[in-house]
C-alpha cells in the first residue's frame, strides 16, 4: 500500500486548482528569483507529501528538459552586453546578459509550471481522476477512460519493451552503435514488436471491456469524489496566495 | 429434460478475407448447470465459438455468418454485447491485457458500473465474488503486485461479480504454473457445484480437462467431431491421433496394455483410478497400503 | 560448459531473484530448469544470456564470463529462446528473420544466406522461407524464433517454456526439434512447467524455489523427492506416481516415462502368466 498523505487525501480537482494557481503565479513573474522560489515551493509540496523521491525521476528529466530549451535558446538573443562567445574570432555563439536572464526566466517558469504534474499523478489514482473529472467537470465518461487507460498501459508497455531489446539483444542486435543513423534505423526491431503486440493487448482489452457491459448505457460509479473541509481550504488557501503574489508581481 | 440454455444451430464463420470458414456448421445444445470442456487443435476454432457465445461475433468482429446462437434466449447477432454481459461472463488466455483497471476492487466494479448496479449492492456484490474465489485479501491491492495466478482469479471474479449464468473461459491456464493452474480447475469445478453455474472451458491439456468434466466437444477444423464423456472420446484411438490429443499418460499407459490384451476395463483418466486399476492387474504392493499416496 | 559459482541477482527494485548457488553443466548435457513461477527460472536464463549481469558470484559460459563480455559476442556461444516469439519476429520473410542475427554478427553473402537456410532445415521451416513470420500458427512462429538463434550456431541453447501457448502436436514438435539438436551436441538447458515432457526429453533436472537451488540431479532422484516437488506445486510423471508402491516393493524396476512402466508391466505379466495369454502373438 502506498504512503497516504494530506496529499492523497485531497480532491483530484483541488490538485488541479492548485497546479492552475502555480501556473497563474509564474505568468505573472518575470524575474528568475521568485520563479525560482515558486519551483521550490512546488518541490517543498511534494516533500511535505512524502512523494519527493518517488517523482525525483520525472522532475530530473524535467530539468533536462529545461536545460536543452536553454541551449536552443540563447544564442538567439542578441541584444545586451555580451557575457561570453563560444568561438571568439567568429563572433559566432554570443551569450548576452539579457539572454542569460530571459532564458533562466523561461526555463525557470517551465519547471514550475510543469512540476506540479508529477506531483498530481503520483498522489492521484487514475480511478479517482476518473471520478472527480465526470463527476465533477462533466467530462463524458469515455474520454477520462481513454485518458486513463493509456496512462495504465505506459508500464506495461515499458516492460514489453524491456523484453523486446533483451530478445533482439540476444540475437546478437548491438543498440551500442555510435552511428547516429544506424541508431535511428535501428529503432525498427524494437519498434515493430513492441507496436503487433500492443495492437493485439488492445484488442484482447477491448474485448473484455465489450463482455463486461461497457457501453451499455448510464452507467453508475462504486466511489464518488467529495469536497472536504481541507479541500475547500487549500482552494481557498490557492487563491488568496495566487491574488497576493499576482498583485506583487504586477506593481 | 431442460431446456438448453446455450443453442448453437447450423452456425457457420468466416472472418473477414477469409475463404475457409472458421466453424462450419455447428450444432450445439447446453443445458443449464453442465460442466463443457471444449478442446482440438490449434486452429480449430475453440476461441471463435467463445467469441460467438458472449456476442464479440458479429457485434465487435464482423466477418460472414450463418445460422444462429441464442443464449438464454436471447440471439446473440441482435443482442447487444453488453445486454449478454450479466448472462454470460468471460474470461480470457492472458491475465494481463484483459484487467482494465488499477485495483482488484475497481476493476471487479468495472462491470458492474457499466450494468448500473447501485453503488450499495455494488459493494455487496465485490465482497461476495470476491468470496466464491477467495481472494478478500486482495481486495485493495494493486493489479501491478500480482501474480499470473492471481491476476486470472481477478478475471474470474470480476465476471462472478456480474452473477452470470454462464461462465465461459478461453484457456485460463495455459500461462500459469501448475499449481496456479490447478488453483484455477478446482475453483471452476466449485463454481459449476456449488453454484450451479453453466461453465465451458476450452483447454488445450486433456489430462487437465478429462478428469475434472463430464461431457467433452472437440473441434477439428471448425467443426464438431465428437460430443461425449471424456472417456469415450479417448476411447477412439483414431480421433485421438487425428486430432493430436494430449491426452493423460495414466490413460495412454491402459491403451497400451488393451491393445497389448493385456487389459480389459475402462480406462482410467486419473492417476488414482489407474492405481486401482494397477491393483487389480498386479496385485497389491505388497505393503497392503493403498498404492499411491493420494494428493 | 557453464558453471555458476555462488551466483546471485538482486534486481534495482530489492527483489532477491537468485540467492547464490553454483552449479555446472558438461557439454552436451540436455538439462531442465524446472519450479514454479517467480522462482527465478527466467532470470537465471537471462545471467546466461548475458542480458543480465549477476550482483555477485561469477557465471562462466564456454569459459567466457558472462558479465565481461558483450551480449552479441556471448549469442555465439549461447542461443536464448525467449518464451514469446512475437517479442522478436519483425521482418516480412521467415529468411530475413532467420538471416538477423548471423548478419548482426558480421555474416555476409553466401555465409550468411547459407546459415537462413541451414537453419530453417534443422527446424523444418524450408517450405516456409519466403512467408510472413506473422501469417504463421503460434508454433511455426515459436520454430522461426527458434532457427532464428540457430542461424547464429551457437553450442548452447536456453530455451524459456519453448511450448507455451501451443497444442500438443506443436509442442511435441518442438521438443522433437530440440531434442535432434541436443544429438547433434547441442548442451540444452529448457524452463518447463510440463513435468511429462521434462520426462520425455531430459537427462537431468535444475529445480529452483524462491530464488534457491533445491534440487540438482538425474531426473529419477530428482523426481523421487516428492516432497521438495510438492512445495514447489509439482507432481512427478504420471508413469512415477503410478509405480511407486511396486518400485519401493521391488516388483518394478524404476521407470521415469510411461513407455518405460508399459514395458516393466509387460515383463511382469509375462513372468506371472505364460506369455501367449498376455500378448496376441
Amino acid at each position: 500500500m502506498p504512503a497516504r498523505s494530506f496529499l492523497h487525501e485531497l480532491n483530484p480537482l483541488t490538485k488541479v486548482a492548485w497546479s492552475l494557481a502555480v501556473i497563474t503565479v509564474a505568468f505573472a513573474f518575470q524575474q528568475p528569483l521568485p520563479l525560482l522560489g515558486l519551483w521550490a515551493s512546488v518541490l517543498v509540496v511534494a516533500l511535505a507529501g512524502g512523494i519527493l523521491k518517488t517523482i525525483l525521476p520525472a522532475i530530473r528529466g524535467l530539468i533536462i528538459f529545461a536545460g536543452i530549451f536553454i541551449l536552443f535558446q540563447i544564442f538567439l538573443i542578441g541584444e545586451g552586453n555580451t557575457v561570453f562567445t563560444l568561438i571568439p574570432g567568429l563572433g559566432f555563439g554570443r551569450v548576452t546578459d539579457v539572454g542569460l536572464t530571459a532564458c533562466t526566466m523561461l526555463a525557470l517558469r517551465m519547471l514550475a509550471m510543469t512540476s506540479t504534474i508529477p506531483v498530481i499523478l503520483a498522489t492521484t489514482p487514475p480511478k479517482e481522476m476518473i471520478v472527480a473529472f465526470v463527476e465533477k467537470l462533466r467530462v463524458p465518461y469515455v474520454y477520462a477512460l481513454m485518458l486513463v487507460t493509456s496512462l495504465r498501459f505506459i508500464p506495461t508497455l515499458q516492460e514489453e519493451l524491456h523484453l523486446i531489446v533483451q530478445a533482439q539483444r540476444a540475437r546478437a542486435y548491438d543498440l551500442e552503435s555510435r552511428n547516429i543513423f544506424r541508431r535511428l534505423a535501428g529503432i525498427v526491431p524494437l519498434a515493430l514488436p513492441l507496436l503487433l503486440v500492443s495492437v493485439q493487448r488492445a484488442r484482447t482489452m477491448a474485448i473484455s471491456m465489450e463482455t463486461r457491459g461497457f457501453g451499455a448505457g448510464p452507467r453508475t460509479s462504486l466511489r464518488t469524489s467529495t469536497f472536504s473541509a481541507l479541500d475547500a481550504g487549500v482552494i481557498a488557501a490557492c487563491l488568496l496566495c495566487t491574488l497576493a503574489l499576482v498583485l506583487i508581481a504586477l506593481r | 429434460m431442460m431446456e438448453p440454455i446455450i443453442k448453437i444451430e447450423n452456425f457457420t464463420f468466416y472472418y473477414p478475407d477469409s475463404q475457409a470458414a472458421a466453424l462450419a456448421g455447428i450444432n450445439l445444445a447446453i443445458r443449464p448447470g453442465e460442466f463443457v470442456g471444449l478442446t482440438g487443435p490449434t486452429g480449430a476454432g475453440k476461441t471463435t465459438l467463445t467469441l460467438a457465445l458472449n456476442g464479440i461475433i458479429p457485434n465487435f468482429q464482423g466477418g460472414r455468418l450463418a445460422g444462429r446462437v441464442t443464449v438464454a434466449g436471447r440471439d446473440t447477432a441482435t443482442t447487444p454485447c453488453a445486454r449478454l454481459a450479466g448472462i454470460i461472463g468471460s474470461v480470457f488466455q492472458d491475465p494481463e491485457a484483459q484487467l482494465v483497471a488499477e485495483t482488484v476492487e475497481d476493476e471487479l466494479a468495472f462491470g458492474l458500473e457499466n450494468l448500473a448496479v447501485p453503488r450499495e449492492e455494488m459493494r455487496a456484490r465485490i465482497t461476495m465474488a470476491l468470496e466464491m474465489v477467495a481472494i478478500t485479501g486482495l481486495r485493495h491491492r494493486p493489479l501491478s503486485q500480482l501474480s499470473g495466478g492471481q491476476k486470472q482469479k481477478v478475471a474470474i471474479a470480476a465476471a462472478a461479480a456480474l452473477q452470470p449464468r454462464i461462465l465461459v473461459l478461453d484457456e485460463p491456464t495455459s500461462e500459469l504454473d501448475p499449481r496456479s493452474s490447478l488453483e484455477i480447475v478446482n475453483l471452476l469445478q466449485r463454481f459449476n457445484r456449488d453454484y450451479g453455474m453453466t461453465i465451458i472451458l476450452i483447454e488445450q491439456k486433456v489430462s487437465l480437462l478429462a478428469p475434472l468434466v463430464p461431457r467433452m466437444v472437440c473441434l477439428h477444423q471448425g467443426r464438431i467431431v465428437a460430443d461425449a464423456a471424456p472417456r469415450q472420446v479417448l476411447n477412439q484411438d483414431q480421433l485421438v491421433a487425428e486430432l493430436g490429443l494430449e491426452i493423460p499418460p495414466v490413460t495412454t499407459l491402459f491403451r497400451l496394455l488393451r491393445r497389448a490384451g493385456a487389459y480389459h476395463g475402462d480406462l482410467p483418466l486419473e492417476v488414482d483410478q489407474g492405481c486401482r486399476e494397477l491393483e487389480r492387474l498386479l496385485g497389491p504392493a505388497g505393503t497392503g497400503a493403498f498404492p499411491c499416496r493420494r494428493q | 560448459m557453464i558453471r555458476a559459482e555462488a551466483v546471485a541477482f538482486t534486481y534495482p527494485n530489492g527483489f532477491r531473484a537468485l540467492q547464490g548457488f553454483s552449479f555446472e553443466i558438461k557439454a552436451g548435457e540436455f538439462v531442465a530448469l524446472i519450479g514454479a513461477n517467480g522462482a527465478g527460472k527466467t532470470t537465471l536464463l537471462k545471467l546466461l544470456g548475458g542480458l543480465l549481469k549477476p550482483t555477485a558470484g561469477r557465471l562462466m559460459v564456454g569459459g567466457l564470463d558472462t558479465s565481461r563480455v558483450r551480449v552479441a559476442e556471448l549469442a555465439r556461444r549461447v542461443g536464448f529462446l525467449f518464451q514469446n516469439p512475437d517479442h522478436q519476429l519483425f521482418l516480412p520473410t521467415v529468411r530475413e528473420e532467420l538471416a538477423f542475427g548471423p548478419r548482426n554478427l558480421g555474416l555476409k553473402g553466401r555465409a550468411l544466406a547459407e546459415r537462413a537456410a541451414g537453419a530453417a532445415a534443422a527446424v523444418g521451416l524450408t517450405p516456409y522461407l519466403e512467408a510472413n513470420p506473422r501469417q504463421l500458427s503460434k508454433g511455426q512462429r515459436q520454430r522461426v524464433a527458434l532457427a532464428s538463434i540457430l542461424a547464429m550456431e551457437p553450442p548452447v541453447l536456453v530455451l524459456d517454456e519453448p511450448t507455451t501457448g501451443q497444442d500438443y502436436r506443436e509442442a511435441l514438435e518442438i521438443m522433437t526439434i530440440i531434442q535432434q539438436l541436443h544429438r547433434q551436441g547441442h548442451t540444452v538447458l529448457c524452463v518447463s512447467h510440463d513435468m511429462e515432457m521434462v520426462a520425455c526429453f531430459a537427462e537431468r533436472a535444475l529445480v529452483l524455489g524462491g530464488g534457491k537451488l533445491l534440487l540438482d540431479g538425474p531426473l529419477a532422484a530428482v523426481f523421487a523427492r516428492e516432497d521438495i516437488l510438492a512445495a514447489t506445486g509439482l507432481l512427478p510423471p504420471q508413469a512415477i506416481q503410478l509405480a511407486r508402491a511396486y518400485q519401493a516393493a521391488g516388483l518394478l524396476p524404476p521407470v521415469t516415462t510411461i513407455e518405460e512402466l508399459y514395458a516393466a508391466i509387460i515383463g511382469v505379466l509375462r513372468g506371472k502368466k505364460d506369455a501367449r495369454q498376455v500378448l496376441p502373438a
